[in-house]
Order: structure tokens, then C-alpha cells, then sequence
């Protein structure tokens, strides 16, 4: 049987040419030690090439103050403790990954309940609602940061980050961004933004390995480093001042990093327009053809020109973990179905505990493996 | 057929927060075994119709689906509720 995956706004497969053989490299050749040994300068290059390259599909000019991390959840983790602001004071969505809202509720030293802006029955969350919200006097006087998820991983609603980061900013607010939907298919301008900080996975549409990911965070924005450790650099410097940000503490994941710096090649290669262009226009065709499918009803607009590349779908009289079973064993197909680890969204979009079947494309699917998802459902509905 | 090994489910969270079990067999359902599972319980329903028959045994607390001639089938319940349900799916299909 074919298989055909649908899932990639999990984790993207297949990898682009040249990932497969950079993991092999970096794991057949010496080690680079970061700034330790004679093999610095290619590890340097390793590490500061994949930062350039990042920066480059993120729109961050200062790359230097991206560090690297095991994916978009460390990166969040460590984020919320080393800005260390009190839940409370953050202002965040329904549309949220558990990625966000676990850690902001149960995070030593910050847990706490945060602002929850509600969203639209697409997904989308008006950054009016940000607006209203800081009309209150009580969240106006605590508030001290806003938390967006760029793209939604349950709808595919892409929110207005540049209103966003305006509105955070004239209120003086810090504007946090998690971009681990949207990094590498959607354009990204977090400097033009004005984000003060970021987040990001490497294995989703940065066409990466899972283990990689990474977060950046603004020059001047007080923010305490989680980890301390080795570095490779000053070794006999045991108390660094408060507002210094040491680079990445202990070994990093060559292999996994390699994997990112080749896949950023050939997104670059690419262009993320055209990656865009070839995904909505499967989107397009899937969210056609499935509306004329009796019983099918969608979760969000995917014609919305504020789209990333995933949708979500309900069917008359059947559960969405059944659908993605039968799909699975009958057809070879990969969707993913459930709550999508986004517990407070589905109230909003019309989906119920069980949640939904969602379909993800990534820039190797084709029109024919749409056509195959069509045909099945219909057979199956 | 016989069960010989039982896999946690690499997606736990797709069952709504249930922990999942796949059963691995050493051969194919039959239609005939699939009948036997509704005495663990619940409501069946079989799609029969399907290119490959899908079923589904539920109650409130697991859930039991499978696919014709598939070696493998998924057992759903309860954290507390897991091991009851497991034990009572291989003493029907003994």
C-alpha cells in the first residue's frame, strides 16, 4: 500500500535532499567542539551558518541572540522562566499550543492563570480583542507581555503579528511570537514585527530533524539564561553579571543542526513564496473538494489569504479518531486527529472533545496524494 | 490467532486522553473474531462496506477498533481501566 502523510504540521516528512547526508557528516566526521579545539572553525561555521540562515527565514537581523534548543517546547520553557514574567501578567490566546499554556500554568516561579484572548470561528483572534483587553483597567495595569501563536496547528489561521507586536509595543508590553507553525512556510518578518522574542521548531516546516528548535530573544529585553554551563569560552569565569547572555550551554546537537542548516539551504533554494504558493494551492484543492463531500464541514476558512498549510474537518456520524484510523489502516493515509495538544480552541471553532481530523501538507505532496484523501473519504463517509 | 505483543500507542492523545494500546496478532482479523470481541461489552458498530471493514466496540470507558485482516487492532480506555479491558479482549479471542 502507498503510504501518503498528511501530517506535517507534526513533523514533516520526507526531509529535502541533502538533510540524510548532512546528519551522516556531521556523525561519520570528527566531532566540531564549539571555540574547544583544533576543529573550532568548522563547528563555528556549523553553528553560526545555521544562525545566519535562520535569521535570514525568521527576519532576524541580530542572529547572535538566537540560541539554540530540542524544539519549540524547550524553547517556550525556557523563555517564560528566563524572562521571568508571573502568568498573570501575560496576555495570550485560546488558540494556543499546550507548548504555551503548560508551562505558563505550571512553571515554578511563574505559574499562574494568564489573559486569554478568545478567537473567531476560524481561529483567528481579532487583535481588536488585544485592544479591548488592555481597555481594562486591571489587565492594563498588570499586564507586561503578549504571547501569540503565529499560526494556528488546529485551524492553520495565521494572526496578525504585525498588528500585534504594534498594539504590545504602543502599550508597552513585550511581544512574544510562536512561530513553530509558520517558520519556513509562511514569510516571517520578526524584526518588522517588533517581536522581543521568538520561538521555533526545526522539525516541523524548517524541513529539520526532531531535537532541533530554538528561541531568540531581543538585545536590551532582561532575560536570565535557564542553563549555565559550559561553554568553551571564558572557562574560568564562574559568575557572569545578570544581564549577560552566555552562548548555549554544553554540546550541542551537531547532528541535529546540520540536519537544519542543509534543509535551510534548500528552503532558501526554494523561496519560501514558492513554497507557500505550491502548498496553499494543495490546500485550496483539499479544502474543495472535501466541502463537496456531504457530512464533511470545515473548521476554519483555509481560503483565507492568513493561511498556513493545514486544515481541520469534522464528519457526520463519525468520530475524528476513527476517520484517522480507517485512513490510516484501510488507505495508508497519515492524518492526525484529537485535540491537536490545543485543549482551548475547539470550544471556538465548533469542534467538540474529541476534536478533529486535520490534514497537513508539506512542499513534497502532490495534487495526486489530495486526490487519494478525496476518494478515500469518500468511500469511507 | 493469538495476541503476541502489545504496543503503547506512539500517539496516546489521539483517543482523547485515553491511554492506547495496539495489539499486535500473528495473523490477520477475521470477521469471526471481530463478532466474538462484542462480548467484552459496549455498542458495535462494523462497516462492512468499507474497501477494508472497520470496527468499533464501545463503551464509556474503552474503546476497541480494528480493521479486517489487519494484524494489529487498537485497545482504548482508562488509565485504571486499561489492564480490565485488555485482559477481558484476549480471553475472547482464546
Amino acid at each position: 500500500m502507498r503510504r501518503i502523510y498528511l501530517n506535517n504540521a507534526a513533523t514533516s516528512y520526507p526531509k529535502p535532499p541533502g538533510v540524510l547526508e548532512a546528519v551522516q557528516e556531521a556523525v561519520s566526521d570528527i566531532p566540531p567542539s564549539q571555540f574547544r579545539d583544533g576543529n573550532e572553525r568548522k563547528g563555528e561555521d556549523l553553528f553560526s551558518d545555521c544562525k545566519c540562515l535562520l535569521g535570514q527565514v525568521l527576519g532576524i537581523a541580530d542572529t547572535n541572540q538566537i540560541r539554540f534548543s530540542s524544539g519549540a517546547t524547550e524553547s517556550l520553557n525556557e523563555l517564560f522562566l528566563g524572562l521571568h514574567i508571573p502568568a498573570e501578567e501575560i496576555i495570550t490566546t485560546v488558540t494556543e499550543h499546550n507548548s504555551v499554556l503548560r508551562p505558563l500554568y505550571n512553571l515554578p516561579g511563574i505559574a499562574g492563570e494568564p489573559v486569554l484572548l478568545p478567537c473567531d470561528k476560524d481561529g483567528r483572534v481579532d487583535p481588536e480583542f488585544l485592544e479591548k483587553e488592555l481597555a481594562k483597567p486591571a489587565v492594563r495595569k498588570k499586564a507586561r507581555a503578549v504571547m501569540i501563536n503565529h499560526c494556528s496547528n488546529v485551524t492553520g489561521a495565521v494572526q496578525d503579528a504585525e498588528a500585534f507586536g504594534d498594539i504590545a509595543h504602543r502599550n508597552g508590553l513585550l511581544f512574544i511570537l510562536d512561530l513553530s507553525q509558520s517558520a519556513g512556510c509562511l514569510e516571517v518578518d520578526a524584526d518588522a514585527w517588533m517581536a522581543d522574542a521568538v520561538a521555533f521548531t526545526g522539525h516541523k516546516s524548517l524541513m529539520g530533524v526532531q531535537g532541533t528548535g530554538g528561541y531568540y530573544v531581543r538585545e536590551g529585553i532582561p532575560f536570565r539564561p535557564v542553563r549555565y554551563g559550559g561553554t568553551g569560552r571564558e572557562s574560568e569565569k564562574l559568575k557572569y553579571d545578570p544581564i549577560e547572555r552566555p552562548p548555549e550551554a554544553g554540546t550541542q546537537n551537531t547532528p541535529g543542526i546540520a540536519a537544519l542548516t542543509a534543509a535551510l539551504h534548500w528552503i532558501k533554494q526554494q523561496g519560501i513564496g514558492v513554497i507557500r504558493e505550491k502548498e496553499y494551492r494543495l490546500l485550496r484543492k483539499a479544502a474543495e473538494e472535501l466541502l463537496a463531500i456531504p457530512g464533511v464541514r470545515l473548521c476554519g476558512n483555509p481560503f483565507s489569504d492568513r493561511q498556513g498549510p493545514l486544515l481541520s474537518f469534522l464528519t457526520e456520524g463519525m468520530d475524528p479518531s476513527d476517520l484517522g484510523y480507517i485512513l490510516s489502516s484501510g488507505y495508508g493515509i497519515v492524518t492526525r486527529t484529537g485535540l491537536h495538544c490545543s485543549p482551548l480552541i475547539h470550544p471556538y471553532i465548533g469542534s467538540g472533545p474529541k476534536g478533529t481530523v486535520r490534514i497537513s501538507f508539506s512542499p513534497f505532496n502532490t495534487a495526486d496524494d489530495v486526490t487519494a484523501l478525496i476518494e478515500a473519504i469518500k468511500e469511507i463517509l | 490467532m493469538r495476541i503476541i505483543e502489545k504496543r503503547k500507542s506512539l500517539e496516546p492523545c489521539t483517543e482523547s486522553g485515553w491511554d492506547a494500546v495496539d495489539l499486535l496478532t500473528d495473523q490477520g482479523l477475521t470477521e469471526e473474531e471481530i463478532t466474538s470481541l462484542k462480548a467484552v461489552g459496549g455498542s458495535f458498530l462494523y462497516l462492512k462496506q468499507l474497501k477494508k471493514p472497520f470496527f468499533k466496540l464501545e463503551s464509556h470507558d474503552y474503546v476497541i477498533k480494528g480493521v479486517l485482516g489487519d494484524s494489529f487492532f487498537r485497545v482504548a480506555a482508562y488509565r485504571e481501566k486499561l489492564e480490565e479491558v485488555l485482559n477481558s479482549v484476549e480471553k475472547m479471542l482464546k
